[in-house]
């Protein structure tokens, strides 16, 4: 079920004034946000945002083709380095 | 043998089951298309004439996605979201399930073939 056109994009308020700001202010650091349900609008575009994982803030460079997508899709939460190889698993003990 | 749009040569067959030989059409897309050039679904695609077969090509070149071109705009959305980098993308490169499906059993048809771990409990004995 997506979310109803009548409301328009979520984007997260505070995250939209600091944007503003950044743009007004010209470019300078990464934005540091834990808004990951955030959706990315057209005015994101070139900005750097640290999203948070859950753990620590990933560094987002937004380009024109994340348009839409949420700020959260760009930080995975979850790290799958490949099961225990079982001979290197012994080798360990 | 009639050939529409290209390679799909639909063989004796009803023309709306008939139709979905082509990438990009299915049964509903079929009986759309019957609908606008006023076929009737039920007829044989060998007794098409030259004329609704040129009609038939013709309007699925102009207002229809299909074959090559949809299977070319299919690969750009996915090359789209594995360049950016999102979750999604990040299945597509992994292979995984896309849409959020259990990986613990099944996902059979994206993960391909059973490879086997050695000294891996089965099913039952993880209950």
């Amino acid at each position: 079920m997506s979310r109803s056109i009548k409301k328009g994009p979520y984007v997260d308020a505070k995250l939209a004034k600091k944007v503003d700001k950044q743009i007004a202010s010209g470019k300078k650091e990464p934005i540091k946000t834990w808004a990951r349900a955030c959706t990315v609008t057209p005015d994101f575009v070139g900005l750097v945002f640290m999203v948070h994982d859950g753990r620590k803030h990933i560094k987002v460079q937004v380009t024109e083709d994340m348009v839409g997508h949420k700020l959260g899709e760009f930080a995975p939460t979850r790290v799958f380095r490949g099961h225990t190889n079982k001979k290197e698993a012994q080798k360990n003990r | 043998m009639a050939r529409v749009v290209g390679v799909d040569i639909p063989p004796h067959k009803r023309l709306e089951i008939g139709l979905t030989y082509i990438f990009g059409v299915g049964r509903t897309t079929a009986l759309e298309l019957c609908k606008k050039l006023s076929l009737d679904p039920g007829m044989k695609i060998r007794d098409l004439s030259e004329v609704q077969l040129r009609d038939l090509a013709e309007l699925l070149r102009k207002d229809y996605t299909v074959e090559g071109e949809l299977r070319r705009s299919l690969a750009a959305d996915i090359t789209r979201l594995r360049d950016i980098a999102c979750y999604r993308g990040l299945r597509h490169r992994r292979g995984l399930p896309v849409r959020g499906q259990r990986t613990r059993t099944n996902a059979r048809t994206r993960k391909g073939p059973k490879r086997t771990v050695a000294g891996k409990k089965s099913v039952k004995g993880m209950k």
